[in-house]
C-alpha cells in the first residue's frame, strides 16, 4: 500500500496540477455546459407550460432543473480523457515512454485523472448540490436533502468513474486504427449523451429503447447516480442498478485489459 | 541594404514558482515580469553579403531575425531592408524575402512536395516560365528530384531542409534568412547545403542572414560575423580580424611522467600572465594550457613547463575560431572595449 | 480579388487531395457530425411526441427553424475552421509565423488553408430538414422573401465567422484562446429554439451581446411568417457587418501583439 501511495501519488499530483494549468480550458468547459444547460432549461420550461404544467412524463418542472444540472455535473465528474489523451500518445509515439516507467500503465493514468476528479468535486460539485438544494428548498418550501441518498450516489458516481475510465480507455485504442480522433471523440460524447440519458431523461424514450438502454453501460455512467440522488429508485431498484453497474465495471476492466494487452502486442510490432 | 538600429524587443512573461502552491498562487495572483531578448542590437548587412548571426543560446538571435522578417514588431528601434520598414509595408515586403527556420517547415505536410511548389508559385505570383526556370536551377543546386513526387512527411531531415531552401527561394528573394539551417543534419548533407547556398549567393547575389551554432558554416560560408549575447552586440567584423585580435591564444598539450606529479598552482607558479591570459584543465597527468602568445612568447612557455616537470609528450597548436568564439561567448561584452 | 479567388481553389483543393489520402477520416469526421445532429433532432421529436405545440409552434415550424440554423453554422465550419486552431495552438507554438512571412493577407492565408468538409454533416441535415418541414410549416413564400432568405445565408455565416475571428485574435495576446472560442461558440446552442421561450435578459442576450439569433431563429421567421423583414432579414446583414468589421480591427491589432514563441 505505501508503495503503491509512493508510485502513484505523483501522478495524482500532476492531476491535480493540470487542471490549475489548463483552468482556463477547465473553465470554459464548465461554462459550455451550462450554458447548454440553460438552453435545456428554457426549452423544458416551454414544453412544461405548453403541456399545460405539473407533471411530464412523471416528472416536475423542479425535478428537471435538478436533472438537467445535476447530469451535467456528474457527466463533468465521471468524465475521463483517458480516451483522448492515450490516442494522443499513441499518434505521436510517447506512449513508449510510459510504458518503459516501471508503474502499471492504466493505473498511471487512473491516479492522473483521480487528482483532477477530485478536484473537480470540491470546486464544482459542492457549489453545484448547494446551490441546486436551496432551488428545491426556495420552490417546495421543503428540506429535499436525503443523506442516505448523497451517500449512495457518491458511491454510483465511483461506479460510474470505473466504467467511463475503461469505456474510454478501450476507446483509445481505436487510435491504432483511425487517425481522425476528434470525429470519434464528438461522435463519443454525443453517442454517449444520448446512449446515458443524460440529455433526455430514459424515462421519457419509448418503452423498449428505454429497457435496452437501461441495461447498457452507458446508463451507469451518469443516469443511474442522478437518478438515485432524486430519490427515484426504490430500495429494491436501487440495489439492482448498483448491481448493474458493478457488473459492467469487471466487464469492462476485462475488455480494456485484453485490449490493452493486444495494443501493446501490436505496439512492440510497429516499434513505437 | 539592411539596416538594424538600437533594435528591442521585451516581452511579458509570467512567473509560476514551482509545485503545487506556485500553481494556486499564479492563479490568483499572476506575477507579470518584463522580459527583454533583445536590448540594443545595430548592424548593417551590403548587397551580396553572407554575414553570419551568432550568439549563445538565449542571446537574441532568433528575435532578432523575427523581427527582421516582420513577424515581430519590434518594441523600440528601426530595421529596413531595401528602404521596406518589414511591419508597415508586410505584404510587399515578404516578396522580397525568403525565410526557413531550420526546427519548422513550411511545406504541406501530407502532400507531395511539388504541391507545396505549386501552391508557392501562385503565393508568390511567380510566372509559369519564370518558375519553370527556377524549379530547374533549384533541382541543379539542392537535388530535389529524387523525392520532389514523395509526401512530405516521409523525407528525411536533410531532404526535408532541401525542401524548405528551395521554397523559400522559390520567388527569387533578394534577401534570404536561414535560421539554424543545419541543425541535426549529418556531416554530408550539411556539406551539401552549404555548396547550395553558397552558389546561390554567387550566382544571384543573394544577401544571405545565417544563424548557426555549427562553427564550420561560419568557417566556410561567411564574410562577417556578427555576435550578440544578452541582446547586445559583442562583436561586429570579419572573421580574419576576428582571428588576428584574439588568434594570439595558442594551446599547449602536454602529459607528465607519473613520477613527476604537478598540481595546476605548481604550473601557474612563476608565470608572467594574468588570470584571463591562462587557463588551465587538467585531467591526472593531461593537461591543456590556453595562453596568451603576445603576453609570454611560446618559447618561454615551453622552457616554463620543461623546467616544472618530466613531460611525456608535449605539443603546441593555435586556437580555432571555435575556441576563439568561446572565449568570446565567455567574456560577454568586455570583449570589444 | 480574382487572385485571392484563385489562392483560395488552389489551397482548398489541396485539403481535398489530402482527404483523398484518408478517406476514413472524412467518413469518420462527417458521419459524427451527422449523428450528432441527429440525436438533436430525436430530442424534438421525442418532446413532440407529448405536446402539440411549444410556445406557439409546431412540430414543423421548430425543425424548421433547427434545420435552418444548421446552415449558416456549417458554413462557418466548411470554411473558416482553421481558426480553432489559431486559438488552441497555432499561435501558442509559433507556428503563426509561417503566415507572416507571406505576401498575402494572413486572416485569408489561415481561413483559406482549411476546407473543412466533417461540416457536411451539418449542411446535410440543415437541408433535409427544411426540405422535410418546409411543405408543413406553413411559410409565407413568395419570389422576394425566398430571395432574401437565400441572401442571408452567407451574412449569417458571417457572424459565426466574425465572433471567432475575435475570439481567436485574443490569442495574440493570451497565447491560447481555444476556450473563449469555445464559451462563446457553445452559445450557438441558443439560435436553435424560438428566443420567445427565454426569458428577457437572455433573449438581449443572444439578440444584440452574442447575436446567434439572428444565424437562425429570426430569419427563419421570416419566411415562417413574413413580417419584420427589417429586422428578421436586415439586422442579420447589418449586425454581420459591424461585427466583421469589429472582428478585423481585434485581429489586426492582435497581429501586432503577436509574440512569436521560444523567444
Amino acid at each position: 500500500m505505501n508503495k503503491l501511495k509512493k508510485r502513484y501519488v505523483p501522478f495524482m499530483k500532476a492531476g491535480v496540477q493540470a487542471l490549475v494549468v489548463y483552468r482556463m480550458n477547465f473553465l470554459g468547459f464548465v461554462i459550455g455546459g451550462l450554458i447548454y444547460c440553460f438552453v435545456m432549461f428554457y426549452l423544458w420550461r416551454a414544453v412544461f407550460e405548453s403541456n399545460g404544467g405539473g407533471l411530464f412524463m412523471g416528472f416536475s418542472m423542479t425535478d428537471m432543473v435538478v436533472f438537467l444540472f445535476l447530469s451535467n455535473t456528474t457527466n463533468q465528474l465521471t468524465f475521463s480523457s483517458v480516451c483522448d489523451n492515450i490516442g494522443e500518445e499513441i499518434r505521436d509515439g510517447s506512449i513508449s515512454m510510459r510504458l518503459i516507467k516501471p508503474v502499471n500503465t492504466d493505473l498511471s493514468y487512473l491516479f492522473s485523472e483521480l487528482g483532477t476528479a477530485l478536484m473537480k468535486m470540491v470546486v464544482l460539485l459542492l457549489p453545484m448540490l448547494l446551490g441546486l438544494e436551496i432551488y428545491r428548498f426556495c420552490v417546495t418550501g421543503t428540506v429535499m436533502f436525503n443523506g442516505v441518498q448523497f451517500l449512495l450516489y457518491l458511491f454510483s458516481c465511483v461506479l460510474a468513474y470505473v466504467i467511463s475510465f475503461r469505456v474510454n480507455l478501450c476507446f483509445g485504442f481505436m487510435a491504432f486504427y483511425v487517425k481522425n480522433l476528434w470525429g470519434i471523440s464528438i461522435l463519443k460524447n454525443s453517442v454517449f449523451n444520448f446512449l446515458s440519458g443524460s440529455l433526455i431523461p430514459l424515462a421519457f424514450m419509448p418503452e423498449g429503447l428505454r429497457l435496452c438502454l437501461e441495461y447498457m453501460p452507458f446508463a451507469s455512467m451518469s443516469y443511474t447516480p442522478v437518478m438515485i440522488y432524486m430519490g427515484k429508485y426504490s430500495a429494491e431498484e436501487t440495489a439492482l442498478r448498483i448491481g448493474i453497474q458493478v457488473v459492467w465495471a469487471l466487464l469492462l476492466y476485462g475488455l480494456s485489459k485484453l485490449v490493452w494487452f493486444r495494443a501493446v502486442k501490436k505496439l512492440c510490432v510497429q516499434g513505437g | 541594404m539592411i539596416y538594424a538600429e538600437h533594435l528591442r524587443k521585451e516581452f511579458k512573461k509570467t512567473i509560476k514558482e514551482p509545485g503545487l502552491k506556485g500553481s494556486f498562487k499564479a492563479l490568483f495572483r499572476p506575477k507579470k515580469e518584463i522580459v527583454v531578448a533583445a536590448e540594443d542590437i545595430s548592424f548593417h548587412v551590403p548587397k551580396g553579403e553572407i554575414l553570419g548571426f551568432i550568439g549563445p543560446n538565449g542571446a537574441g538571435k532568433s528575435t532578432v531575425i523575427k523581427m527582421l522578417t516582420g513577424i515581430l514588431t519590434p518594441t523600440s528601434g528601426e530595421c529596413r531592408i531595401n528602404g521596406h520598414i518589414p511591419q508597415n509595408d508586410r505584404k510587399k515586403y515578404v516578396r522580397e524575402i525568403g525565410v526557413v527556420f531550420g526546427q519548422r517547415t513550411q511545406l504541406w505536410w501530407d502532400l507531395p512536395l511539388q504541391e507545396t511548389y505549386l501552391v508557392l508559385k501562385e503565393i508568390y505570383e511567380v510566372e509559369e516560365e519564370s518558375f519553370k526556370k527556377r524549379m530547374a536551377f533549384l533541382n541543379e543546386v539542392l537535388e530535389l528530384d529524387s523525392f520532389i513526387k514523395s509526401p512530405v512527411r516521409t523525407l528525411s531531415l536533410g531532404q526535408r531542409m532541401r525542401a524548405d531552401i528551395a521554397a523559400s527561394m522559390l520567388h527569387s528573394p533578394k534577401v534570404l534568412f536561414l535560421d539554424e539551417p543545419t541543425i541535426g543534419l549529418d556531416v554530408v548533407v550539411k556539406d551539401k547545403i552549404r555548396q547550395a547556398i553558397m552558389k546561390i549567393n554567387k550566382e544571384e547575389q543573394t544577401t544571405v542572414i545565417l544563424t548557426t551554432h555549427d562553427i564550420s558554416d561560419i568557417e566556410l560560408l561567411c564574410d562577417r560575423i556578427v555576435m550578440i549575447d544578452k541582446g547586445k552586440n559583442v562583436y561586429d567584423g570579419s572573421l580574419q580580424k576576428l582571428r588576428e585580435n584574439y588568434g594570439q591564444i595558442r594551446e599547449l598539450h602536454f602529459e607528465t611522467d607519473p613520477e613527476s606529479p604537478l598540481t595546476e598552482e605548481q604550473f601557474r607558479q612563476g608565470l608572467p600572465l594574468k588570470e584571463s591570459e591562462l587557463t588551465i584543465e587538467q585531467d591526472k597527468q593531461t593537461f591543456k594550457v590556453r595562453f596568451n602568445s603576445a603576453a609570454i612568447p611560446v618559447g618561454d612557455m615551453l622552457s616554463h613547463t620543461l623546467s616544472v616537470t618530466r613531460v611525456k609528450d608535449i605539443t603546441v597548436r593555435d586556437a580555432d575560431v571555435e575556441e576563439i568564439i568561446r572565449r568570446l561567448y565567455q567574456e560577454g561584452g568586455q570583449a570589444d572595449e | 480579388m480574382r487572385r485571392a479567388w484563385k489562392i483560395y481553389r488552389l489551397l482548398a483543393s489541396q485539403n481535398l487531395k489530402r482527404l483523398m489520402e484518408y478517406k476514413a477520416d472524412f467518413l469518420t469526421g462527417a458521419i459524427s457530425f451527422l449523428i450528432d445532429q441527429a440525436i438533436g433532432i430525436a430530442f424534438i421529436f421525442i418532446i413532440f411526441s407529448q405536446i402539440p405545440q411549444l410556445s406557439g409552434f409546431t412540430l414543423e415550424q421548430i425543425v424548421f427553424i433547427y434545420g435552418f440554423s444548421q446552415i449558416p453554422k456549417g458554413l462557418d465550419h466548411l470554411l473558416a475552421d482553421n481558426l480553432w486552431c489559431v486559438g488552441y495552438f497555432i499561435v501558442r507554438k509559433g507556428d503563426f509565423d509561417k503566415y507572416l512571412t507571406r505576401p498575402i493577407n494572413p486572416l485569408f492565408h489561415v481561413i483559406a488553408e482549411t476546407f473543412q468538409i466533417d461540416a457536411v454533416g451539418e449542411l446535410v441535415v440543415g437541408i433535409s430538414l427544411i426540405a422535410y418541414a418546409a411543405p408543413q410549416a406553413g411559410l409565407q413564400l413568395s419570389v422576394v422573401s425566398v430571395l432574401l432568405f437565400i441572401l442571408v445565408i452567407p451574412f449569417a455565416s458571417l457572424i459565426y465567422t466574425s465572433l471567432k475571428i475575435m475570439t481567436a485574435a485574443l490569442a495574440f495576446w493570451i497565447k491560447s484562446s481555444g476556450f473563449i472560442i469555445q464559451m462563446v461558440y457553445g452559445m450557438n446552442e441558443f439560435a436553435k429554439y424560438p428566443t420567445t421561450i427565454y426569458s428577457m435578459p437572455v433573449r438581449i442576450f443572444v439578440t444584440y451581446i452574442i447575436p446567434f439569433a439572428f444565424t437562425g431563429y429570426y430569419p427563419a421567421l421570416f419566411l415562417l411568417t413574413g413580417e419584420n423583414p427589417w429586422f428578421n432579414i436586415g439586422g442579420v446583414v447589418l449586425i454581420s457587418a459591424v461585427l466583421f468589421i469589429l472582428s478585423l480591427l481585434i485581429w489586426n491589432k492582435g497581429l501586432k501583439a503577436y509574440e512569436s514563441a521560444g523567444a
